[in-house]
């Protein structure tokens, strides 16, 4: 009977607070839109990124080959390998922007210009000798080639270094390819029977790379992103609400209507518990089918695996919401401590940016936070198809970590009753 | 499970040597006093007076630093949840839930209280004829409710469980007159049903008018505790002067003060008709009125109406303290 009665305790708690979400329209953008925007927003932006599509990289290519110079006395304008360069370039599908000198950021027309505005990513300078350079037109006073290299240079945007990292590394490759094809017909000019030893000679070491297949099919940046996403669930949605919602009740003194009601503290947290993580659930479920319908995301869905690994994580966001809805004194001290705490963790947790690209201390902190081990362990099961034996170690620190927090969210919320 | 006091000795509220410290601040200092079964029991003073600390303490929001505190028989330290399932609590404040209906309303603080569906249902039925909101209106949120219409229903979630005991928190605060009267009503036949009800307000008509028993607050301490009809005949040698200048000054109070045979002069306030009036008390109201309404008129005050005013309970508690419950709250 007494059971019966707190059962009836808790869902009550748990569907009013549940409907202050339902039937609020703010809340509800930040609950279920929010994660929809998002996940379209991170789809397009990534979306892509990891396919080798080049055309998304804006290059610009500052091509001074046809520049009149002088060499051994004689005028030269040839552009021929240069401009063979530029096409080059277009033809592997970079998007190219053309310029007549490199300029500053502040001569408009020029490629500086635009890296300073974003319009470029890299900026490739060919130099006015690069044909006569590579012919071999260079020669001493007895007509013997001089040996004279030909140089290119690149300059990137700071401002945006991950952008123009993958720039830089596709220019890059791309100049290997060129290089190659540009021995391969320089050698093929040579008797035959030494062309094999110039080619070693001229390439001693070939690599080849490859993705290794861990998740049976190509992978892409936002089939990592989109499981990944359910870390920022549990601080968007469990975190956010936990602590809201009791300061909010306190505020308005819903709170103090329901402990004058005969219901225990335990049952009032394990009424909002309900309701934060059915949010969770709501929201999670949001990101995944939206990334699956919207970008084709391939997942694999262990739903078991998926319940657990989040109902624990849950613990530690609405453990960590109860301490702060206990200790701050109102619905907007709530807020704030709050967006002081989860908006610079979501960077921590590896869902925006791998942990493996932040500065150690970024690192080893991000490595504490249960979070992250959501991320980890929902990039395993989902992305990788990994059993669930493969992400234990993740599921036993958020199993620890979430009956810690919890338990000082429980000890925090106790403490606040003694200051009604 | 037993009660802590024998039914036949009932009183449904015991306070007994209770006081409650704030760090260095005593809410309540040492007070004792009975409500028993059935009555409608005043708890009358200013804002500060420890009115809402002793409410907080009777509903078991806060433990007492000491003594003892009994509702419905059961100890709030050895039973709460007993003492809890016998009251219900009116806050003053209007606490819903503004984005349910009423019914919803209701039916959360029902189950919250642990009444069983059937019964709910026909609980709520019967709190929303008697605070008369119709079908229409308890199905919109409470958020489009008029002021009274939401006290109507923050009334009916503390009666849904059939309460024995009912505290309610300054019942009408902010209520026009015609709302405050329907209120009043709801209360009058709470109390003819046999409901023990505790009543906290600082509107002294408002006791007076409802309750059969009050208790003055001051500073933590009962300082008077009775019916209205006791207390007031405490005042009733007096007679109290009630004028209406169109402004009081305390040039104008120290002058009255000096008439002879003016016991007292102070500045109150009419809580229904919204009007400062200034106070006389006197054993010869008849004697004195030429020499008064001769002083306020030399220091250039106009006078817009003067009475004999019986006594009220807002003389005894000026009689008491010394202080008018509205210089209280301007000093608040």
């Amino acid at each position: 009977m007494k059971l019966k009665r707190t059962v009836n305790q808790v869902f009550a708690i748990a569907k009013t607070d549940f409907l202050g979400i339902a039937r609020n329209k703010t809340a509800i953008f930040f609950t279920l839109l929010f994660p929809l925007f998002f996940i379209i927003i991170i789809g397009f932006t990534f979306g892509t990124v990891g396919t080798g599509e080049t055309n998304r990289i804006q290059v610009g290519a500052v091509n001074l080959d046809g520049t009149t110079i002088y060499v051994n006395g004689t005028v030269s304008h040839n552009s021929s390998i240069g401009d063979a360069f530029v096409q080059a370039l277009k033809d592997v599908n970079f998007t190219v922007h053309e310029y007549a000198k490199y300029g500053d950021r502040d001569n408009n027309g020029t490629a500086a210009y635009d890296i300073s505005r974003g319009q470029i990513k890299v900026a490739v300078v060919i130099p006015v000798n690069f044909t006569e350079a590579l012919s071999y037109q260079y020669v001493d006073s007895l007509g013997v080639p001089i040996p004279t290299k030909a140089h290119l240079d690149l300059y990137t945007d700071p401002s945006d270094p991950t952008g123009s990292m993958i720039a830089q590394q596709s220019i890059l490759g791309f100049i290997s390819g060129f290089i190659e094809y540009y021995q391969e017909s320089m050698i093929s000019q040579i008797p035959e029977s030494f062309q094999s030893y110039a080619k070693v000679l001229a390439d001693p070491i070939t690599v080849s790379t490859g993705e290794a297949d861990i998740a049976g099919h190509p992978l892409r940046n936002i089939d990592f992103m989109v499981p990944s996403t359910l870390g920022l669930v549990l601080l968007w949605g469990g975190l956010n609400h936990a602590s809201v919602s009791i300061a909010t009740e306190r505020t308005k003194g819903t709170f103090q209507r329901m402990i004058i009601a005969p219901v225990s503290p335990a049952t009032v947290l394990v009424g909002k518990f309900i309701s934060s993580l059915a949010i969770v659930y709501l929201s999670g479920a949001v990101m995944l089918i939206s990334g699956v319908l919207l970008f084709q995301v391939n997942l694999y869905w262990n739903i078991p695996a998926i319940v657990l690994s989040v109902f624990l994580g849950a613990l530690s966001a609405i453990g960590l919401g109860l301490i702060i809805s206990s200790l701050a004194k109102n619905e907007e001290a709530a807020n704030a401590i709050t967006i002081l705490i989860s908006v610079p963790l979501q960077f921590f947790i590896g869902a925006f940016f791998p942990l493996s690209m932040m500065p150690e201390p970024a690192q080893i902190f991000g490595n504490v936070l249960p979070f992250t081990k959501l991320v980890t362990a929902m990039q395993s099961i989902m992305t990788k198809n990994l059993p669930f034996e493969a992400v234990m170690p993740e599921i036993i620190y958020m199993t620890i970590s979430g009956l810690i927090l919890f338990a000082l969210g429980v000890i925090a919320y106790r403490l606040s009753l003694k200051r009604l | 499970m037993e009660r802590d006091t024998e039914p036949m000795n009932l009183n449904d509220i015991e306070v007994d040597s209770v006081t409650k410290r704030f760090e260095d601040t005593v809410a309540v200092d040492n007070i004792s006093m009975n409500v028993a079964r059935g009555e409608l029991f005043g708890l009358l003073g200013p804002n500060g007076a420890g009115k809402s600390t002793l409410t907080k303490m009777l509903c078991g929001m806060i433990n007492p630093t000491s003594g003892i505190i009994k509702v419905g028989g059961y100890s709030i330290h050895k039973n709460p949840m007993k003492v809890k399932e016998s009251l219900g609590v009116v806050p003053q404040d209007i606490v819903l839930y503004d984005y349910l209906n009423a019914r919803e309303n209701l039916a959360f603080f029902g189950r919250l209280y642990g009444l069983p569906g059937g019964k709910l249902k026909s609980r709520i039925e019967e709190l929303l004829k008697f605070t008369q909101l119709d079908e229409k209106v308890a199905k919109r949120h409470i958020s489009t409710y008029s002021g009274g219409m939401k006290r109507r229903v923050n009334i009916a979630a503390a009666l849904l469980h059939e309460p024995q005991v009912i505290l309610l928190d300054e019942p009408t605060a902010g209520l026009d007159p015609k709302n405050k009267l329907a209120l009043w009503e709801i209360i009058r036949t709470l109390h003819k049903e046999g409901k023990t009800i505790m009543l906290t307000t600082h509107m002294m008509d408002e006791a007076e008018e409802l309750c059969n028993q009050v208790a003055i607050m001051d500073k933590g301490k009962v300082i008077a505790l009775g019916s209205p009809h006791q207390l007031i005949k405490k005042v009733k040698m007096e007679n109290t002067i009630t004028l209406v200048p169109d402004k009081i000054t305390s040039k104008l109070i120290e002058a009255v003060k000096k008439i002879s045979g003016v016991k007292r002069s102070y500045r109150a306030y009419n809580e229904s008709e919204k009007i400062e009036t200034l106070k006389i008390i006197t054993k010869r109201a008849e004697d004195i009125l030429p020499d008064i309404v001769s002083t306020i008129l030399s220091v250039g005050t106009k006078i817009l109406s003067v009475e004999l005013s019986r006594v009220t309970l807002e003389d005894v508690f000026i009689l008491l303290t010394g202080r008018s419950l509205r210089e209280e709250e301007e000093q608040l």
